[in-house]
């Protein structure tokens, strides 16, 4: 991370040469930690990069911002309990040709603090790591984006929900264990979702999943008590690894596991594969 | 919260003027929040302090500004902005301690010229009096209060006492006083008969009475002060907030109400409101009576005048007139399509006879389909690109198109009704010939629009209100039918130039029409009675 920030240093110092004749304009933002008990964090992002992870040392979030200031303006607003980022359109400009993809959103939350954190994203690429950051809500809704969650550290205050409205888009979501979620919650359009399994369940979860078209692979530990109940016009599951009992597909040993996740699948149109992994 | 911290603050200053002990450490704001903005004309820095203070300093399109203030110009690439924007590139990696060091440490860079290195002084002197702070502790034998101030250690009291409305009162009663002191916060005080203190007597948001002698000031800051018969206080009573509820003893150097010249203040400012509130109402109410009188001249709806039992007539009057224009309009339109495309007014018109019910039904679909067509066809040409230009045509025409359309069957309804009205035995439908279609285009305007004139005459008349409502809403029904079915027709017809929903030729009807006989003529039979009569010669 600190590399990244002095790149980030550098590209400021060296700004005026390479902003010659754009609109790009970069702001770093910091916050200190003080008195904060629980804030709300709500991260809007139309198109470009986004990059979410945890923060070192006593910052409660920091967002390093590109952004072409013709179309876009920086949303900073932290008041009370309630903290706003990201970039909103100003309908200035012609967007039409613009290589919107060019803009980039890092931002870094502080470890420990809990969070209550609802994203939303459109044509966006994201690298999202969630791992160290103290969640109590999680809501992320993408458009058409290609994204990456990651949660690479267990989540040390568990939720009730955590939901993931997908667009037309390529997602996949790792460890999900560590979320500590009772419920995860993912409704997919059209698109490619992959949801990795693993991570550290510290209790029995469910999973909820509403497709439209698409295909969607499971990436299950071995280990894991999983079973699967799938409704769907023209869904074609494979079930490799798994035995029917009445409408629910088991594991073969989800009797015998500690921790036991049971995915109810509604599908319209796709593919459906169950994948072990170690 | 406030109490304990104006009572600390007040304590600590109290102590401070009675010279107790102090020390004086300069050290580094917190910094909690920080924003670094870099653009092409743009580069700015804005911090927040943990007690609530801010700085913003900011280089865009030439000029420096300090919060808000122009403090100077620069070029754009000069010596001074590369050194700024390489100072904000290394504040984009560091946070509050280490941030503030870092900005507290930048200096004038070497090598500027004389008016860029006033400005930079100036963005140094900013920085380093917003990220400097002082603490005082100030300690007696019975307490200690730390107190810290930020900015210059100069003006470190005035700051202090002008941090508040209460503390800046506070410093202007004390302001000049000297010798010994007795600070009392938040508690009250009694100066029991036959005791004497030494000195001046502070009393701040607490209650005085004085019964024996002060042999200094009383000041009462935010409190009551009692001077009770045989008190005497031998220097000068300043009151700051406070009141003076019983002043029965001696006091020698006089009173001093600091905040008499505020209440004075306030009391002008309340008079002048008072004063400009009456004199905006008082010209409110003369707009309203002018308005009212106007109103009453210029025969308005409300209030009687001399011409309201004529307003009736006048209306109605009016209305009728505006509908016998209307006819006259839509009659010389009518003419107009008659006598150059009486061909397909004929046509339009048969269909229009001929199958009203699917007519009607045509063009309620075509009216609710027209914005949808229109939009979608907009839509359709300006994203197929070679069609803007069309669409740029088709955006205004296609809306005349369709009001054409619309005026056009309904005058061609007129003419069918016309017609109607013309084999019809009801009086005053005599003029129409039923050969001239202008007559008949006319006799039907008449007739559609009857129910609208004849809700006019009646509104002239008193307690016909009712009947006026009912007339009116027939005229529009028989007008909105009138247009369906005449735009329907229009459509089926495509203005006139397909004829496939009009009647197919029949002799009988056209003989029939002709001779405007009521006689049945079976052909058949007289056929067979000729042959007869042939074969009886």
């Amino acid at each position: 991370m600190r590399k990244a920030l002095y790149i980030a240093a550098v590209t400021v110092a060296v700004a005026p040469a390479l902003l010659a004749g754009q609109s790009w304009r970069t702001v770093t933002m910091s916050h200190q930690i003080e008195d904060n008990s629980e804030i709300r964090v709500f991260v809007e992002y139309g198109a470009g990069h986004l990059k979410i992870g945890a923060a070192d040392g006593g910052v409660l979030y920091r967002m390093n911002l590109r952004y072409d200031e013709d179309i876009f303006e920086p949303v900073s607003d932290f008041s009370g309990d309630r903290l706003h980022l990201g970039v909103e359109s100003i309908g200035r400009g012609f967007n039409i040709g613009r290589n919107k993809q060019s803009g980039e959103l890092d931002l870094e939350f502080a470890r420990g603090i809990p969070m209550d954190m609802d994203l939303e994203f459109g044509a966006v690429r994201a690298d999202i790591d969630f791992g160290g950051l103290a969640l109590t809500d999680l809501d992320l809704s993408t458009g058409a984006s290609q994204s990456t969650i990651d949660i690479s550290e267990p989540n040390s205050v568990g939720m009730s929900t955590a939901r993931f409205e997908i667009g037309a888009a390529e997602f996949e979501a790792r460890h999900l264990g560590n979320l500590n979620a009772e419920r995860i919650e993912v409704d997919a359009g059209v698109g490619q979702v992959t949801l990795w399994l693993n991570g550290r369940w510290q209790r029995d979860a469910s999973v909820s999943i509403d497709m439209g078209l698409g295909a969607l692979e499971l990436r299950v530990p071995e280990g894991l008590g999983f079973r699967l109940r799938k409704e769907g016009f023209l869904v074609s599951l494979d079930s490799e690894g798994l035995v029917k009992r009445g409408d629910w597909y088991y594991s073969l040993d989800y009797e015998d596991a500690d921790r036991k996740v049971t995915v109810d699948l509604d599908a319209a149109f796709g593919s459906v594969k169950v994948v072990w992994v170690r | 919260m406030f109490k304990f911290l104006l009572r600390s603050s007040l304590t600590a200053l109290g102590l401070a003027l009675l010279a107790a002990t102090s020390t004086l450490e300069a050290q580094l704001r917190d910094v909690v929040s920080k924003e670094v903005a870099v653009g092409r004309s743009e580069a700015a820095l804005r911090l927040e302090f943990s007690d609530d203070g801010a700085l913003e300093i900011a280089f865009e399109d030439g000029l420096v500004v300090i919060d808000g203030d122009v403090v100077g110009m620069f070029e754009p690439g000069d010596q001074l902005e590369a050194a700024w924007r390489s100072l904000l590139g290394q504040a984009v990696s560091l946070d509050d301690g280490e941030l503030a060091i870092m900005l507290s440490d930048w200096s004038v860079p070497a090598g500027l010229a004389n008016d860029l290195a006033d400005l930079a002084r100036e963005v140094d002197r900013a920085l380093e009096d917003a990220l400097s702070s002082f603490e005082i502790t100030v300690s007696s034998n019975s307490s200690r209060a730390p107190v810290t101030v930020a900015g210059d250690p100069g003006s470190l009291l005035s700051l202090f006492l002008n941090a508040t409305g209460e503390l800046g009162l506070l410093g202007e009663a004390l302001a000049g006083l000297r010798g010994e002191f007795a600070i009392h916060v938040d508690e009250d005080v009694v100066v029991p008969a036959g005791s004497t203190v030494d000195g001046t007597l502070v009393v701040i948001q607490g209650d005085a009475r004085i019964e024996g002698e002060v042999d200094g000031d009383v000041i009462v800051v935010d409190g009551t002060l009692e001077l009770l018969e045989g008190s005497r206080v031998r220097g000068e009573v300043r009151l700051a907030d406070a009141r003076l509820v019983r002043n029965l003893g001696t006091v020698e150097d006089g009173l001093v109400d600091l905040l008499e010249e505020e209440r004075v203040n306030e009391s002008e400012i309340r008079s002048k409101i008072r004063e400009e509130v009456q004199a905006e109402l008082r010209a409110q109410l003369r707009r309203e009576i002018r308005d009212m009188t106007r109103l009453e001249f210029s025969d308005a709806d409300n209030g009687f005048s001399l011409m309201a039992p004529f307003r009736s007539v006048f209306r109605g009057v009016g209305e009728l007139v505006k509908n016998l224009i209307s006819i006259l309009v839509l009659g010389l339109l009518g003419a107009g399509a008659v006598a150059f495309a009486g061909t397909k007014v004929d046509t339009i018109a048969d269909t229009a006879r001929r199958s009203p019910g699917r007519s009607a039904m045509v063009g309620m679909a075509g009216t609710l389909l027209l914005i949808p067509v229109w939009l979608l066809g907009a839509v359709a040409l300006t994203v197929s690109v070679i069609g803007i230009p069309v669409a740029l045509v088709w955006l205004p025409l296609f809306p005349l198109a369709a009001c054409a359309a619309g005026v056009m069957g309904y005058v061609v309804v007129a003419r069918n009704t016309g017609e109607w009205l013309a084999d019809s035995e009801y009086p005053w439908t005599g003029w129409i010939r039923k050969s001239n279609p202008i007559y008949t285009i006319f006799g039907g305007l008449f007739g559609l629009m009857l129910a609208f004139m004849a809700a006019n005459v009646l509104s002239i008349t008193p307690f016909l209100g009712f009947l006026t409502g009912l007339l009116a809403f027939a005229g529009s029904v028989v007008t909105f039918f009138a247009i369906q079915i005449g735009f329907g027709a229009v459509l089926l017809t495509r203005a006139g130039r397909r004829n496939e929903w009009a009647s197919t030729y029949d002799p009988d009807a056209a003989w029939e029409r002709a001779m405007d006989v009521d006689v049945e003529v079976d052909v058949d039979e007289t056929a067979d009675k000729v042959d007869e009569d042939s074969d009886d010669a």
